[in-house]
């Protein structure tokens, strides 16, 4: 049969009233004059405007020759010859896009979950000291920026608590020259960054109420620098937010989506940091004959969520019951020395507010 | 598709139509932004294409849609192979970014400068990409020009802008049209950018008085004393921006439009100042409202949890270690991501179709016979371009 249609062929835009002679294939007739046929399994059917136009292309054809067909009977007469015209531009596939994306997401929250952590606890290893302590350096500089003011330096305080570092540090077997330094800031918190400096917040401080539960806090603290806990969690989170960062196509980690998959990705794998930085502050707590359950008591006795700046230690070191049942298991008989003498534990305590 | 709707061939010669199809397209994204949350986000590359193929077919230029022939499967592509360059160059950001904070806190922010002018690479070539995906009357446009010098150019003139307060922002718009432009062809047919940045200027610079009386003011408040009448103004401010940046977009719109010429042909648009202030107001209100219901959502997780749980911590103690539940956190997580599934397909539906169909409808064509007899140059381009935009955001 005979229908009309417009063509472009490919080339030029020219629009070409044409034809088509339907009959063991598409004829294209141009002033009775065949221009290109197309055959039946090469034609489909090409995007088009919503109305009652048929667009056609065809495989065998120029990319962008195109045929343009209005007429009814000539669009049965097309659909009904060529099989293959809903091909190519697929609407069935979506079954095979939902399963291979599922797919895939289940193999990167799978690496996330596992592979990640896996990874950094191989390479912290090989890791070099000396960019162990370039990372503590830019740790260093944030913290100094956040909480602002000098140091307390109360000579009498400053000595006490350099006379508690050393002895912790000479039992947890970690060298290094850095000076301990207490910061005037409400907050009670303390931190051991990467390369082993220590710093303690005078609001820390206040709510001790012995040398052992800031000697246990400071322990527990220089567990992480034993264990780089710290370089482990920065590999850590780097590589789950840029594998979680995949799926979403933001490679950067920058998107706001990525925090909820990171902290419940986090929250497991620190707890197990904490539960050895746990024991590591209880071994070194006894090597100096004294208990680390005094830690568990500091700990109590913080409130939670504290706002402005930096949280408290409880938010970066959630305590659980589990956590307390350790730490009063692991408790050694109190046979050394008291770590500090009453003096110069006082001396400390007012190292900021002299 | 529609074969029972005839809709007879449209009325006036030069006049750009656009078909509407708003409830299709509604569906069209809702579905998209329902398979995109079952999919994990990677449906994203397939509802684009079908964004685009939709937006394309409907328009129609004396009686012609384009067409656009872009696949999902190449956008894919695009995005893997953008991985691939991002990866170490994320590693690498990442250890500098390391080293400045090492020098001095927060040294690393500037780096974000490289990404910007990074991510304008990216837009030139993800535009290349979208031009030579288009086709009309078995035609297609296509773009050539090196998307580096693009970016560059961009970062001064941006720097510029910024410099002069904002009053060199026509210049700079025009100027990058004018590269853009330079380069864009259909078939062999060149085309360049028109109109000047003096012309947009004068359109527009009631609207930058407007901006900057409002800083100014705003700093004035902050420092004088504040009273009950002046405390009320910030937020006032705050419910005059969307009439200010509609305005804008609207005029830049017509601006741009009228700027467009391919060889002799020209186009001119009508599009009133007024004509998107409705729309960035319906996305503002989705927005508040999708928010509250969020709020509403993690309230009751958080609650149902409190209620559920045993610990034994005082309440405010117990309320912290209830919301660090990995469940809670899983269902807080669920409904975060499809809140913003469902601010997208706002987005798409006011920011995306409803302005096209607006920018469109309001375009004329003159001298379209000079692009009677074009003949057919330049070749698709890959999708990377694509990839690098999408990866560094997330937008359309």
């Amino acid at each position: 049969m005979d229908g009309q249609a417009v063509y472009f062929d490919g080339q030029t835009n020219r629009k070409r009233s044409v034809v088509l002679r339907i009959a063991d294939r598409i004829e294209i007739v141009e002033q009775d004059i065949v221009v290109a046929a197309w055959p039946f399994d090469d034609v489909r059917q090409a995007d088009g405007p919503p109305t009652a136009l048929l667009r056609l292309a065809c495989t065998s054809a120029l990319p962008l020759a195109r045929l343009e067909v209005a007429d009814e009977a000539t669009k049965q007469t097309i659909v009904s010859h060529c099989p293959l015209l809903a091909a190519g531009r697929g609407g069935s596939q979506l079954a095979r896009i939902v399963f291979w994306s599922l797919a895939a997401a289940c193999s990167i929250f799978g690496l996330a979950a596992y592979g990640v952590p896996a990874v950094a606890d191989r390479l912290v290893p090989f890791i070099p000291q000396a960019w162990e302590n370039r990372v503590g350096e830019m740790v260093d500089r944030q913290i100094r920026f956040l909480i602002r003011g000098n140091a307390c330096g109360a000579p009498d305080g400053q000595a006490a608590f350099a006379t508690l570092v050393g002895k912790l540090k000479s039992a947890a077997g970690i060298d290094n020259a850095h000076e301990p330094l207490v910061l005037p800031s409400k907050i009670a918190n303390a931190f051991a960054l990467p390369g082993g400096k220590i710093y303690v917040l005078d609001g820390l401080l206040e709510k001790a109420q012995s040398p052992d539960e800031l000697a246990g806090v400071l322990a527990h603290e220089l567990g992480h620098v034993k264990h780089r806990d710290g370089m482990r969690k920065l590999i850590h989170d780097g590589g789950t937010s840029f594998l979680i960062g995949l799926l979403f196509g933001d490679v950067t980690g920058a998107g706001a989506v990525l925090f909820a998959g990171r902290s419940v990705l986090d929250a497991s794998y620190s707890r197990d940091a904490e539960r050895d930085a746990d024991a590591f502050a209880s071994q070194t707590m006894g090597k100096l004959g004294r208990s680390a359950a005094p830690l568990g008591e500091l700990l109590l006795r913080i409130p939670g969520a504290q706002a402005k700046g930096i949280s408290t230690i409880l938010d970066s070191h959630p305590l659980t019951e589990e956590r307390l049942d350790a730490l009063k298991k692991g408790q050694s008989p109190v046979t050394g020395n008291a770590l500090l003498s009453d003096g110069e534990w006082r001396a400390l305590k007012r190292i900021c507010r002299p | 598709m529609n074969d029972q709707v005839t809709v007879p061939s449209i009325a006036l010669p030069n006049q750009v139509s656009f078909f509407d199809r708003r409830s299709d397209f509604r569906r069209l994204v809702f579905r998209g932004a329902l398979l995109e949350f079952i999919t994990a986000g990677f449906y994203r590359f397939w509802l684009a294409t079908d964004i685009r193929r939709h937006l394309w077919s409907h328009t129609s230029i004396e009686g012609d849609a384009p067409e656009y022939t872009g696949t999902a499967k190449e956008l894919f592509l695009g995005f893997l192979f953008a991985v691939a360059i991002l990866s170490p160059i994320y590693l690498v950001y990442f250890l500098i970014g390391l080293e400045a904070e090492r020098w001095k806190a927060f040294a690393s922010t500037p780096l974000a400068i490289f990404y910007y002018v990074f991510f304008q690479f990216a837009i030139y070539r993800a535009r290349r990409y979208r031009v030579t995906r288009t086709v009309w009357r078995g035609v297609r446009f296509w773009m050539g020009g090196s998307g580096l010098s693009y970016a560059w150019r961009v970062a001064l003139w941006t720097l510029w802008a910024a410099i002069t307060l904002g009053l060199a922002l026509p210049w700079r718009q025009a100027a990058l049209e004018r590269f853009k432009m330079k380069y864009t062809f259909y078939g062999d047919l060149a085309g360049h950018f028109a109109a000047t940045g003096g012309a947009l200027f004068k359109r527009g610079w009631l609207l930058w008085l407007a901006t900057a009386i409002m800083v100014f003011s705003l700093f004035g408040v902050i420092s004088i004393q504040i009273d009950a009448l002046t405390a009320t103004w910030p937020f006032i401010q705050l419910l005059l921006l969307p009439f200010i940046y509609g305005a804008y977009k609207a005029i830049e719109w017509r601006w741009w439009v009228s700027g467009i010429r391919f060889g002799d042909v020209s186009f001119e648009s009508g599009l009133r100042r007024g004509a998107m202030i409705g729309l960035y107001w319906k996305v503002i209100g989705w927005v508040i409202l999708l928010t509250v219901m969020l709020m509403i959502w993690i309230s009751a997780a958080v609650g149902i949890a409190y209620l559920l749980s045993d610990f034994k911590d005082v309440a405010p103690e117990k309320l912290l270690s209830v919301s660090q539940q990995v469940p809670v956190l899983l269902v807080i997580g669920v409904g975060y991501v499809a809140m913003v599934l469902l601010t997208w397909m706002v987005i798409r539906i006011y920011l995306i179709h409803d302005v096209w169909q607006r920018v469109a409808k309001s375009v004329t064509v003159h001298n379209v016979a000079a692009a009677y007899n074009v003949t057919t140059r330049g070749s698709p381009v890959g999708a990377l371009g694509e990839g690098l935009a999408g990866s560094l955001d997330m937008g359309f």
